[in-house]
């Protein structure tokens, strides 16, 4: 499962963060770990980008992105 | 001398702690070879600091980190003064941890303690300081506080002293991440606020389904009508009033009894040449002063959010979007908005296709040519360049992207920041730095292009004389054997194009002299409807008008300025063919 299959609002933990490797290092700098609390708190009114809320940061990021980052067990 | 660093994510305030600390008293320029602005300032004879981009990481990805990584690897800095936001520790101290690697001392600034405070957060700064080997001292800009304290400790200098034992060797993100968190959860309380944020009621509404386009659209109305008709336009329109109605007749009169050569040098050459520099100077600080306030406030975030799907097709992200809008005034703010981009590959880009947006200028010339060619379809016919030029945009947006910016591809991760009231003092500075940047890099090569035209079209090798024996006239023969297949070739419209360079609407003012006589009525026995509106496109696409050129020059550099001439140049001349041919054949 990825980000992107969570409805607005909901929560989940990260599992892990594939892709490019610039992607994925722009992740993690910004705290995207594995473990770490994600919640999907909005997107744009075309469905894309979308926002993520992580460590107390909104952030947007285009869905292609998004689906690299895999989530486990919805809070 | 002492030399440090100024370091942080963006977002913190470090722009405004830079301006507090040093003043006046600072220097802008670039980096070397990117389009970064680099900024140096001084708090006192012996202490320099170099603010350096604000960045989340230093993994070498962006042009920021690449500038801020070489900076510090360089040694040059003596001490680091790393700033972050005291709400948001977390994700500011992961940087805090990558500089420690340099075993440099570091000044953490708590800015935004107030914010905390207002969050909910009991910070334990003692604790941050024996914990992370630095030195701590919270602050709040905004409110002033803190900032006497910064300022002596900067200046006594003891920090220099503290122990720098533990520098940090994670292996990887999660390691300090994780390290980060266990730390904060002894040095920081909070007491539980699980109240809805004020951005987030904001969000609700700025960013709802159907109110997220009203608004974004009546923000730039706002801001169009702000610099183009309420305060900008008429103030420079006031400035060229005071310049030719009320300066060049006095020194014509207080010239009357020097040659005709010099007092035309003065009036028409260095008169004209610093008009044409102070007009922009009223549409750059009206229209910068808006976009700070939209950029200081977080909205500029949003903004970027809501139009990403749009213009990711033409290979941009959706900030892109104001620079290209602003380019439909005029092309010099146009650019230097594109500065404001994320990435290096955007703001490129950008700066590229703007003078595409067809701008202010360029509206008398279609006016007139449509309402002696087109009567009654001139709507028509002005809308179809618009279009052409937003049509072009697009194509060559996608080209560059798939060829000279290939390599240059970013993730678009951008951070939605909470929203705050933008503090009057930041958007001024901002927007002086805007206006004083203009005046003095591309002020320079504006005014003396005008003087050297002004010259080529007063003299020819015998001396002073009128356009149409002037130096400019043979230029304007020898070129114009190039616009045979575009329908308009003449030396007095190749003479036209060239003063265009000066401003597009110039195009009308040398016809006029050049032909004499009703324009309107000597324009209809050198072209037909076809060469006239190959022209029009001509005049929609060929090179951008000399402040645009000084203005890339300043903001990209020598090499960006020539490629955007040249390649404007070519597909001016390629469309413009195009419309001709095709223009035959329906007329």
């Amino acid at each position: 499962m990825s980000i992107t299959d969570l409805k607005l609002g909901e929560k989940a933990y990260i599992h892990s963060i594939n892709g490019d490797n610039k992607l994925m290092k722009r992740l993690m700098a910004l705290g995207c770990t594995e473990g770490t609390e994600i919640c999907l708190k909005n997107c744009a009114p075309f469905g894309d980008p979308l926002v993520i809320n992580l460590r107390g940061c909104d952030f947007c990021i285009r869905k292609k992105d998004a689906k690299n980052i895999s989530i486990k067990d919805n809070l | 001398m002492k030399t440090a660093a100024l370091i942080g994510n963006p977002n913190v305030g470090k722009t405004s702690l830079f301006n507090t600390l040093t003043g006046s008293n600072q220097y802008v320029g670039n980096w070397a070879g990117v389009t970064v602005e680099k900024k140096e300032g001084f708090i006192n004879e012996d202490l320099k600091i170099v603010d350096l981009p604000g960045i989340y990481a230093m993994d070498t990805f962006s042009s920021e980190e690449k500038v801020a990584k070489e900076f510090l690897a360089s040694g040059e800095a003596d001490f680091i003064i790393n700033i972050v936001d005291a709400s948001n520790l977390e994700r500011n101290l992961y940087l805090t941890t990558q500089i420690k690697e340099y075993k440099t001392p570091i000044i953490l600034v708590l800015n935004m303690m107030d914010i905390a405070a207002a969050k909910g957060l009991e910070i334990d700064t003692d604790l941050l300081s024996e914990k992370l080997g630095v030195t701590v001292i919270p602050i709040s800009a905004s409110k002033g506080k803190g900032l006497d304290e910064l300022k002596s400790l900067l200046e006594r200098g003891n920090f220099l002293s503290v122990s720098n034992e533990n520098d940090f060797q994670f292996h990887n993100e999660k390691e300090a991440y994780d390290y980060i968190t266990r730390l904060l959860s002894t040095a920081v309380k909070k007491k539980d606020s699980s109240r809805q944020t004020r951005t987030e009621k904001i969000d609700k509404v700025v960013l709802n389904k159907f109110l997220a386009y009203p608004i974004f659209f009546l923000m730039l109305w706002l801001i169009f009508e702000f610099t183009f008709s309420w305060v900008g336009q008429p103030l420079a329109g006031y400035l060229s009033h005071l310049v030719d109605d009320v300066l060049v007749p006095a020194l014509s009169s207080l010239l009357s009894g020097s040659s005709p050569w010099f007092s035309s040098l003065i009036i028409d050459g260095i008169v004209g040449g610093v008009g044409a520099v102070i007009v922009f100077l009223p549409v750059i600080l009206t229209l910068f002063l808006g976009i700070s306030f939209l950029e200081d406030s977080g909205y500029m975030a949003r903004a970027a959010f809501i139009m990403d799907k749009a213009m990711r097709k033409m290979g941009l992200s959706g900030k892109a979007f104001i620079p290209l809008i602003v380019g439909f005034g005029c092309s010099v703010p146009g650019i230097m908005t594109a500065r404001t981009l994320e990435s290096e590959k955007d703001r490129k880009l950008t700066a590229l296709i703007v003078p595409l947006m067809s701008c202010n200028a360029r509206l008398p010339v279609y006016a007139l040519f449509a309402s002696v060619f087109f009567p009654g379809r001139e709507t028509t016919v002005v809308f179809s360049l618009y279009l052409l030029g937003i049509g072009l945009a697009f194509l060559l947006g996608m080209l560059f992207k798939r060829t000279i910016f290939r390599k240059d591809e970013e993730p678009f991760i951008i951070e939605l920041p909470e929203y705050k009231a933008p503090e009057l003092k930041n958007l001024m500075n901002h927007t002086w730095d805007k206006g004083k940047g203009f005046l003095k890099k591309a002020g320079t090569l504006i005014f003396s292009v005008s003087v050297v035209i002004w010259f080529l079209s007063n003299f020819n090798f015998s001396g002073m004389t009128d356009i149409n024996s002037s130096i400019l006239a043979s230029i304007g023969s020898f070129v114009s054997p190039v616009f045979i297949p575009l329908g308009f070739a003449s030396w007095q419209n190749a003479v036209s194009l060239i003063t265009g360079l000066m401003a597009k609407e110039v195009v009308l003012g040398t016809m006029g002299v050049i032909y004499g006589g009703s324009l309107a009525s000597s324009i209809q026995t050198h072209f037909t409807p076809a060469s006239a509106y190959a022209f029009l496109v001509f005049v929609l696409l060929y090179t951008p008008c000399i402040s645009v050129i000084a203005t890339m020059k300043k903001e990209f550099g020598v090499r960006m300025a020539a490629f955007s001439v040249t390649y404007q140049l070519v597909l001016a001349w390629v469309v413009s063919a195009i419309a001709y041919r095709i223009a035959m054949l329906i007329m």
